[in-house]
């Protein structure tokens, strides 16, 4: 009897951690909801460094010639699923000579370009057609990759939509685009460790030549002025938005209820393996 | 009675990881306050001969569509902008070419924008003249002046250039190649096939678009949002000249670099890093040109001793404005200083300041008819962060997941009970005895 209500309230313990696990977390969701900022921007950039930021889940407008190269980037955090998606309409209006080849572009915060795992990327616009839409999904954000390796990282990334072909008569004809990205949680089963030291962000100051020595007088001392530094002078382009939960995903994963229900199931299971061998007559003793 | 309420938190736990699984993010953005250099935009209208046609799809002629669209930009150019405005063939109606071709005026300087003044002056303009681009292009990039803040050229026209030297196309390039920045969007005012291809080439060439104008309000509307796109808070990269090895090459801080770059040619910078700092580097080559179809870059880390340490490269065909690619290498802390620092030697080794050499390449090519110099714009971006990366267990925070920990977990307690149980009996059994 004594043993069995040693028993008790370690179970009692776990019920009462699974019980603060949940309670926990789904009031992080509820503060995680809501979608985008309220503006949906109405341009778009021309280039990486003028891209312009979209949250995620804002659409976004511009209107554009066809041949513009147009850049867009948003937010995405390890862990998540990032999907670019975007629509042209092209004018009813305007006399198009041909059919034309739209293409959707996705890169990292070093502008490494990224595989689509799913999507139209490239969709062949008929002469007669009135829109295209083109959507690319990522593979899942890792919260940390080898240096040598293309694994998409936390940060930002850029949607780059343009015509791939076109007759050259079809060039500078108005167009009217949407693009918007949207992000999942990936789940448990993408739960990777590690952390980046930063997330990868856009660089947009103008840079600055360093001389060796003047620098090595910076860094020199102790590892944190250079760090400093670097805080003060925010040297990156624009504001992204940080994902809920931060770049690195937060540090909630299922896999902390399969890890915990392990051990509790091993727990059930060694005390039940217990009572059964040790047998009834030890019980009635106690 | 214990599995039942496992049961329940097992169900609420399900009941978390599907919340966590539609877990929304939401955005908030901060814009950052700076004090920039006025943004400065130069609109280059032409008002030859051909101005006065009346092909609009309004029924209006070329002229009339611009002076409208002309006034829309004045009233609606933000505050801080400077704008100005210059006319090519205004003044001269007779046939010389020598003349015709040195007709290019200031009609308004580029400043703050007098509104009432600015319209005066766009109203009195007649279809007269010659179409000089080329030279207009170069006295607008004058218009201009120097400094840093956004420089763009908006050029309006409805020819192509009627005076052949200098091409307007190698002018735009020589002006994007002089290091002052400078954008040439274009709006051509007709369908016509040399227009359009002379206007995208002097796009091209400068970073800028080119549109098909075909009615009033689409040119109004794309004007305003040139403008509006001119005060965009973007910073003028740096200028730099990359060295043809690592050892005369420019040492680089945090930011973005601009420098040119021929066919062929490799071009070397480098960075000082601390150990314990991560290097990124990403470097974009523009198709300024018509260049053929297939193309790369390659961008590597190497060390002072010649050893590649990491490398980005990025490829594509087709038709593209730049190719790209980066890299990150984050440095580590030198082990020996920190494992037996004690000697002054090691300490100091520890600390010091490694040079990372960065060599960009690209594999760009062109037919034969191509101009080959200034090279192809390069744009090379540097950030060095504090804090080395953390590499961690592959899974988060080393837990388990899925049947298979599941199973084992719960085999390995039951083996452990079944045994603590036997032991238990045996003693029971042997005190007994006993």
């Amino acid at each position: 009897m004594s043993r069995a209500r040693g028993v008790r309230p370690f179970t009692a313990l776990l019920l009462a951690g699974g019980a603060l696990l949940a309670g926990g977390v789904p009031a992080a969701a509820d503060a995680g909801e809501g979608d985008g900022t309220g503006d949906a921007p109405t341009e778009a950039g021309t280039t990486f460094r003028t891209a312009t930021v979209i949250g995620q889940g804002t659409s976004a407008t511009a209107s554009a010639s066809t041949g513009d190269y147009l850049y867009w980037t948003f937010p995405v955090a390890a862990g998540q699923t990032a999907t670019a998606e975007a629509t042209v309409t092209l004018p009813d209006t305007a006399p198009r000579s041909g059919p034309a080849t739209w293409q959707l572009d996705v890169y990292d915060g070093l502008r490494r370009r990224q595989p689509c795992t799913e999507g139209p990327q490239t969709v062949r616009a008929e002469q007669d057609a009135a829109s295209v839409s083109l959507s690319c999904t990522l593979p899942t954000v890792r919260p940390w990759a080898e240096p040598w390796s293309d694994a998409p990282l936390p940060g930002g990334y850029y949607l780059r939509l343009t015509v791939t072909e076109l007759p050259e008569r079809d060039l500078g004809l108005p167009v009217t685009v949407e693009a918007r990205a949207t992000a999942e949680e990936a789940g448990g089963s993408a739960a990777y460790g590690g952390a980046l030291a930063d997330p990868l962000l856009p660089v947009g100051a103008a840079g600055v030549l360093a001389g060796d020595t003047a620098d090595t007088g910076d860094t020199g001392d102790t590892g944190d002025t250079a760090e400093d530094g670097a805080a003060d002078t925010d040297p990156y382009l624009a504001a992204l938005p940080e994902p809920d939960g931060g770049w690195g995903g937060g540090w909630w994963t299922d896999r902390w209820l399969w890890t915990t229900a392990g051990g509790v199931l091993g727990a059930l299971a060694g005390l039940g393996g217990f009572r059964l061998v040790r047998g009834p007559r030890a019980r009635r003793e106690a | 009675m214990i599995l039942r309420k496992w049961t329940a938190v097992g169900l609420s736990g399900l009941f978390v990881a599907l919340a966590a699984g539609l877990l929304t993010t939401s955005a908030v953005a901060d814009e950052p306050a700076q004090d920039a250099p006025p943004p400065r935009v130069d609109l280059v209208l032409d008002v030859s001969g051909s101005m006065a046609e009346r092909d609009m799809r309004d029924g209006r002629s070329r002229m009339a569509a611009a002076q409208q669209a002309f006034e829309e930009v004045i009233d609606a150019v933000p505050d801080e902008v400077h704008l100005g405005i210059r006319t090519l063939g205004a003044t001269y109606p007779g046939d010389d070419i020598e003349i015709g071709c040195q007709d290019s005026e200031q009609l308004y300087p580029v400043g703050p924008v007098d509104r009432t003044e600015a319209k005066t002056a766009v109203a009195t303009l007649r279809p007269t003249g010659w179409t000089p681009i080329g030279l207009a292009l170069r006295g607008a990039d004058q218009d201009l002046g120097d400094g840093d803040g956004t420089r763009r050229i908006v050029l309006i026209t409805d020819g192509e250039d009627s005076c052949g030297q200098p091409d307007p196309c190698d002018v735009a390039r020589e002006l994007a190649a002089s290091g002052t920045h400078l954008v040439v969007d274009t709006l051509g005012l007709t369908l016509d096939d040399a227009v359009r291809e002379q206007l995208s080439c002097i796009a091209e060439a400068t970073g800028g678009t080119y549109t098909a104008v075909q009615d009033t309000d689409q040119l109004s509307d794309r004007l305003k949002q040139l403008v509006r796109r001119a005060d965009q808070p973007v910073e003028n990269p740096t200028a730099v000249q990359g060295a043809p090895g690592c050892q005369d090459a420019p040492s680089l801080g945090v930011g973005v670099y601009t420098d040119r770059q021929e066919f062929g040619e490799h071009r070397w910078y480098r960075v000082p890093v601390a150990p314990g700092q991560e290097l990124r580097a990403t470097v974009s080559v523009a198709a300024d040109r018509a260049v053929n179809p297939d193309h790369g870059v390659l961008l590597r880390a190497v060390d002072e001793g010649g050893q590649e340490l990491v490398r980005g490269t990025g490829a594509g065909t087709g038709r593209t404005d730049v190719v790209s690619t980066g890299l990150r290498l984050p440095v580590p802390e030198d082990e020996d200083d920190t494992g037996d620092g004690d000697t002054g030697d090691a300490g100091d080794a520890g600390d010091e300041v490694r040079i990372i050499c960065l060599d960009v390449g690209s594999s760009f090519s062109a037919p034969d008819a191509v101009q080959r110099t200034p090279g192809l714009p390069v744009e090379l971006t540097v950030d060095v962060v504090g804090g080395p990366d953390d590499p961690s267990d592959v899974a988060a925070f080393g837990l388990a997941r899925g049947w298979v920990p599941l199973v084992l977990l719960t085999g390995t307690g039951l083996l452990a009970g079944l045994l603590l149980g036997l032991f238990v009996r045996l003693g029971v059994v042997m005190g007994r005895s006993s």
